[in-house]
């Protein structure tokens, strides 16, 4: 089976603070790490090939630095990667995300299943998936919580909020998966030094025959107008009084007042 | 295509059930919306689930009764959308819950209208004709305002249980129902669905009182008050991430970013120190009380009252007077 996972680099840590003076999110000394949920779609893969055989390569779209993350999955037994960037690229939302990465996805050939993760933790949006699926017109099976291969089909389980499904599918498909489905691992340091007897390749642009009015800022419907620490909803609270007896009856006299607590409460 | 001056609301069934999410859209779309709200149901030849829906004051709907496409799979919904949008027109906006069947949905239904889509709004209103969408990102750390300036339908997925669902009543309500669609039928997906087992706890993202138990209150006596003091305000007991390690408290419990959003009247914090990736899950509540030992808790912040000083002590004195 040829399965490729898609796979993003995103900062170290999410607890990132806006600078004051650019009004941009200030990234400075942030290092970046494979997003979480990734890894879970990774040792999907790599579960799945362990049973019925087959190749794991990796995709993704940013810059150059990117390379290392992808390094990293070959460290953790992906069998080549693929990094696409080219400055056109730069200022995508997920529709030009999902378009770029598409092409590649056809330019791969032969693929039968396309894995990502169910969202990443920067962008918190889960759509590139979906937009992918739709651009190669594959059914989809988002937020897998569990994956097992029967002869040459899927059977997979994913929840909604009151609902619990089981889903058979035929191959080709796109699959995004939770952070539930499996345990991934930790690379090691003699893993990494064999990984570079992979390969990476990277394509640019010209690689992929790309609609030049959809890929990058141009090929983005969304514009981000301002962004903001959300510091706004602070309240200025009352403090109630020291002794807890005290406090407790204020309290209940203040939440009647404002109807909170019914009179019989 | 020609721009027509609705917006739409997807309504989100769970096995012939009403989401009810699909009302607290419906309530925030007409609060902003000049133009009138439209929502989309599909539902059983025999159902009837625009009755309830109407309740909720949307100027139309537009109902499809498919027996089939009820279960369809995310690109049977999808194929389906794009032809009712080629037969009625190209709507200012189109707005599903952030759920999990909205956030598959939505995204396949924009590749295919090539338009954008904002995920997981926390606010939207509009300036004339655009739609402002607010969005956080790095997980609830960033709050970015997006607009989709060139393309239609301008599309979103909005949080469950960040607007309020009021019912009101609408006397224009035109329901029209839409039929031969033609959607293109998938064969490649199989899908068996069941409901999941009634939740053993009450559900914390419905309930309008919340007694929240933080580590600052993770000893026998302060779970066994609390509870109790719960059950004197008909409350929901609800837990920060560490109370998760106990038997009896789970992620449905959980309050935050990574458990339940909830937005409850009253919120009672016990012994909670208000880290961002809980308090991104309060921001709805009414009032919020909270008890800490530390003057300078970052839950004060969050807070309507506060008490400084030991959570047991208390909340024996509140429940005392209740
Ligand atoms: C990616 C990620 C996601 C997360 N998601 C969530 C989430 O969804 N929900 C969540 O809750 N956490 C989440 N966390 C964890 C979060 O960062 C905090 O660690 C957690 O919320 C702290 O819980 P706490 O307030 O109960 O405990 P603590 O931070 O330990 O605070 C205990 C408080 O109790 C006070 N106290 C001590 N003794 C008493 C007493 N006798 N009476 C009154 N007060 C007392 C202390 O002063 C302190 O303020 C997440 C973390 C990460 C990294
Ligand atoms: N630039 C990218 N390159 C490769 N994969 C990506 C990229 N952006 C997003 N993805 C994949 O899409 C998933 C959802 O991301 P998002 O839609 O940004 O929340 C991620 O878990 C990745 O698997």
């Amino acid at each position: 089976m040829k399965i490729v996972v898609c796979i993003k680099q995103v900062p170290e840590t999410t607890n990132v603070k806006i600078d004051e003076k650019t009004k941009n999110i200030d990234r400075r000394g942030l290092g970046g790490v494979i997003n979480s949920y990734d890894l879970h779609a990774l040792k999907t893969a790599l579960e799945i090939k362990q049973a019925v055989g087959g190749e794991v390569i990796t995709l993704t779209m940013g810059p150059d630095d990117f390379a290392v993350s992808l390094r990293e999955t070959l460290a953790l037994g992906a069998d080549s990667s693929v990094l696409l960037s080219d400055r056109a690229f730069a200022g995508a939302d997920t529709l030009a995300t999902g378009y770029v990465l598409g092409k590649a996805i056809k330019k791969i050939a032969d693929v039968d299943l396309v894995i990502l993760g169910q969202q990443s933790v920067d962008a918190d949006t889960g759509q590139v998936g979906p937009i992918m699926a739709e651009l190669l017109q594959v059914p989809q099976v988002t937020y897998a919580n569990e994956v097992t291969v029967k002869n040459d089909h899927l059977v997979i389980k994913r929840n909604l909020d009151n609902v619990a499904q089981e889903i058979t599918a035929q191959l080709p498909l796109l699959l995004t998966v939770t952070d539930t489905i499996n345990q991934p691992e930790y690379t090691n340091v003699v893993e990494i030094a064999k990984s570079f007897a992979k390969t990476i390749t990277t394509w640019h642009a010209s690689d992929l025959q790309l609609d030049d009015d959809r890929v990058g800022q141009a090929g983005s419907p969304t514009i981000v107008r301002s962004i903001s620490s959300p510091e706004k909803t602070v309240k200025v609270g009352h403090k109630l009084a020291d002794n807890p007896v005290d406090a407790a009856k204020e309290l209940v006299t203040a939440l009647k007042k404002q109807n909170i607590l019914a009179e019989d409460d | 295509m020609a721009v027509i001056n609705e917006n739409w609301v997807f309504v989100e069934t769970d096995l012939q059930k009403i989401n009810p999410v699909t009302y607290q859209l419906l309530t925030k779309m007409k609060q902003i919306s000049h133009d009138p709200v439209v929502a989309v149901l599909i539902e059983k030849s025999d159902a009837s689930l625009e009755t309830e829906l109407a309740e909720y004051g949307p100027d139309k709907i537009l109902l499809i009764k498919d027996d089939e496409l009820v279960d369809g799979d995310d690109l049977e919904l999808t194929d389906a959308l794009n032809k009712l949008i080629q037969k009625q027109g190209t709507p200012n906006t189109f707005i599903f819950p952030a759920t999990v069947v909205g956030r598959s949905v939505a995204p396949r239904l924009q590749a295919w209208l090539r338009t954008g889509l904002t995920a997981d709004c926390l606010d939207l209103k509009f300036e004339g004709d655009l739609l402002i969408q607010t969005k956080p990102s790095y997980g609830d750390n960033i709050m970015c305002e997006i607009t989709i300036p060139n393309n239609h339908p301008q599309m979103a997925t909005a949080r469950p249980n960040v607007f309020a669902a009021e019912k009101q009543t609408n006397s224009n309500l035109k329901v029209e129902e839409i039929e031969n669609l033609d959607w293109e039928k998938d064969s490649k997906l199989v899908i068996k669905s069941q409901l999941l087992p009634p939740k053993t706890t009450d559900d914390i993202t419905q309930a309008e009182r919340i007694v929240a138990l933080g580590r600052g209150d993770k000893t026998d006596a302060g779970i066994t008050v609390a509870n109790n003091l719960a059950k004197k305000l008909h409350a929901t007991v609800g837990v920060t991430r560490p109370l998760t390690d106990l038997d009896q408290y789970t992620v449905n419990e959980q309050i935050g970013q990574s458990g339940q959003t909830v937005a409850p009247d009253l919120l009672v914090n016990l012994g909670v120190s208000g880290a961002v990736q809980y308090t991104a899950g309060i921001a709805n509540a009414k009032v919020v009380v909270s008890v800490n030992t530390d003057e300078h808790a970052q839950i004060f912040k969050y807070s309507d009252y506060y008490f400084v000083g030991n959570a047991l002590e208390f909340s024996r004195a509140l429940e005392a007077i209740l």
